[in-house]
């Protein structure tokens, strides 16, 4: 009898238990009704890109040399480079260069070792095409400028996280001039210098 | 004790006023408060999905629909209409008679349960001796139109999630019906009004919650399963099953499963409103209101208001109810099967008999309490 009502009792602490928790989750969830949507609506308002962001490649014909660096660092030997040897200026001459961005990994290698700099990357990431081909870059379409978040007047543009000024998380509503947590690169730079 | 406005009295009554015979008036008023019934339901369900979808885009820090209508509001009927004009794909080798009457089983049952809710003295549509027990019975024909789509759908998914919903309704609806037996006792009837009118007179504390607190979390908890809202979706788990018994189904077919799941949601919320949170009681008892301003509860102003407070305060728990399956619908996580039939089997079904003996015993002991 007493071992029955032992089992009873240990039972109903485990039930209780059991409730608590839920009753512990479920005040977690309405906890969580009150704060503010983190939603970035897309088409209307869009993230600032940070510094570093890795987008399309943008390539400038005139400076390159047609060393083909870029095609030996590529991990899949990616970049196309069309060229010819000119007899009459001793000197390789690009006539066409191509990246097919359907397979470009986006890893920055080729920007990395160009030696005249004339690979960069770019903020643009929004690359959806109807036909994959549309993705193979040639020189012309790779040297186009890149678009900017901040210069289209139909986006608001909003901030990452990091570049939020310190204890703010909710880009909306910030003043254009409000700092950023931490100190910039340069004052990072002059700080060494003193 | 005062019965608040009579619509259908007074509808039949100036009918007969105007020369029709009594039959003829009354043949009239009945299809009435049905089509309101239904629409009502209907409209219930649209305003249970877009709160579905904002909470749930509020409980994930998300917007959720904003650009259909002001504040996304007209989202389930985009959803509704989409339905309507999708393709109606009936699956190769299935059997087609089955498969269409399946959904229609599951609806009908659940609509023809509104007709027991009431939402005042007289706002019921039949105030049926055992209405209760007709929904309970009402309940349990779904799980046959359940079965029938998963077993004629063609597809094991399908009769998976069937045959797990058949169980699921099976094990549940004993400790439903032993709660809701509970509160019979309690009441001394079946009859929706009257479990009602038993817990008036107090204001918030006469109602049931306080007399039978582990009822009603049995209860709450059955109808969710019967609902088969998480944690107790285990027929439609997508995870395991795709959709469940809805995998085969696309069109008007899925949208009766889908509008069947809402309106079982909402009229699980009606009934523990009614039986458990005092159905339209106010908070604080009315005729004490219309003393304290002294007002004739004969007034017909105080009556009008005494009816629209009355639906107000249905609704209301009933959509506090609804809240609280959607936030329970991203707190837990659902359970496995073996742990579904456990919890019915071995947790709810002992513990609601032992508050049906203890209701018993309390009413014999205490019969002013417990309605002796």
């Amino acid at each position: 009898m007493l071992k029955f009502l032992k089992q009873v009792g240990d039972y109903t602490k485990e039930a209780v238990q059991a409730a608590r928790y839920i009753g512990q989750g479920l005040s977690v969830t309405f906890d969580h009704m009150q704060r503010r949507p983190v939603t970035v609506q897309y088409p209307y308002e869009k993230l600032i890109p940070s510094e570093r962001f890795r987008g399309r490649i943008h390539f400038e014909f005139d400076k390159c040399i047609s060393c083909e660096v870029c095609v030996r660092v590529c991990p899949i030997n990616l970049p196309v480079v069309d060229w010819e040897f000119n007899t009459e200026m001793k000197k390789k001459q690009l006539k066409h260069y191509s990246i097919d961005f359907g397979v470009c990994i986006f890893c920055g290698n080729c920007v990395e070792f160009c030696p005249t700099n004339c690979l960069s990357m770019t903020e643009e990431y929004e690359l959806s095409v109807y036909d994959r081909h549309e993705l193979n870059y040639d020189n012309v379409a790779l040297g186009r400028l890149p678009y900017k978040v901040t210069n289209d007047p139909m986006v608001t543009p909003l901030r990452e996280l990091a570049y939020l000024p310190k204890g703010m998380i909710d880009p909306h509503d910030l003043p254009a001039d409000a700092r950023r947590s931490g100190l910039r690169p340069e004052e990072i730079l002059e700080q060494m210098e003193k | 004790m005062n019965s608040g406005i009579d619509v259908q009295e007074i509808f039949v009554r100036s009918l007969v006023d105007l020369g029709l015979p009594p039959g003829a008036a009354k043949a009239i008023w009945m299809p009435l408060p049905m089509l309101l019934m239904i629409i009502g339901a209907t409209v219930g369900v649209l305003v249970t999905v877009w709160l579905e979808r904002k909470i749930s885009a509020a409980a994930q820090q998300r917007i959720g629909p904003e650009y259909i209508g002001p504040l996304g509001v007209l989202a389930p009927v985009a959803d509704g209409l989409k339905l309507i004009f999708k393709e109606d794909v009936v699956p190769a080798r299935s059997d087609p008679f089955l498969f269409t009457l399946g959904p229609v089983i599951v609806v009908i049952p659940v609509f023809l349960s509104y007709m027991i809710v009431p939402f005042g003295q007289n706002l019921v549509v039949t105030n049926v001796g055992m209405g209760v027990f007709l929904w309970i019975a009402l309940s349990s024909v779904a799980p046959i139109g359940l079965l029938m789509s998963g077993y004629a759908s063609n597809n094991k998914y399908s009769l998976l999630g069937g045959l797990r919903a058949a169980a699921q309704s099976i094990s549940y609806e004993i400790p439903l019906a032993l709660s809701v037996l509970a509160i019979a006792m309690m009441s001394n009837s079946l009859s929706t009004v009257d479990i009602v009118n038993q817990q008036s007179g107090y204001g918030v504390l006469g109602w049931n919650v306080w007399r039978q607190p582990v009822g009603f979390i049995i209860f709450w908890i059955a109808a969710l399963a019967e609902c088969e809202r998480i944690p107790f979706d285990l027929p439609e788990a997508e995870e395991e099953l795709v959709a469940g018994y809805q995998t085969e189904y696309s069109g008007m077919k899925f949208a009766l499963f889908y509008l069947g799941a809402y309106v079982n949601l909402v009229l699980s919320a009606l009934l523990v409103a009614v039986l458990y949170l005092g159905g339209w009681e106010f908070p604080i008892p009315l005729d004490i209101v219309a003393n304290w301003l002294g007002v004739s509860e004969a007034n017909p102003i105080f009556q009008i208001v005494t009816a629209s407070l009355g639906i107000t305060m249905t609704l209301l728990k009933a959509y506090f109810l609804v809240f609280l399956a959607i936030l329970m619908r991203w707190t837990v996580p659902r359970v496995r099967i073996d742990q579904l039939l456990d919890l019915g089997w071995k947790f709810l079904l002992p513990i609601s008999l032992v508050n049906l003996l203890l209701t018993a015993g309390l009413k014999l002991a205490f019969p002013a309490a417990f309605g002796g």
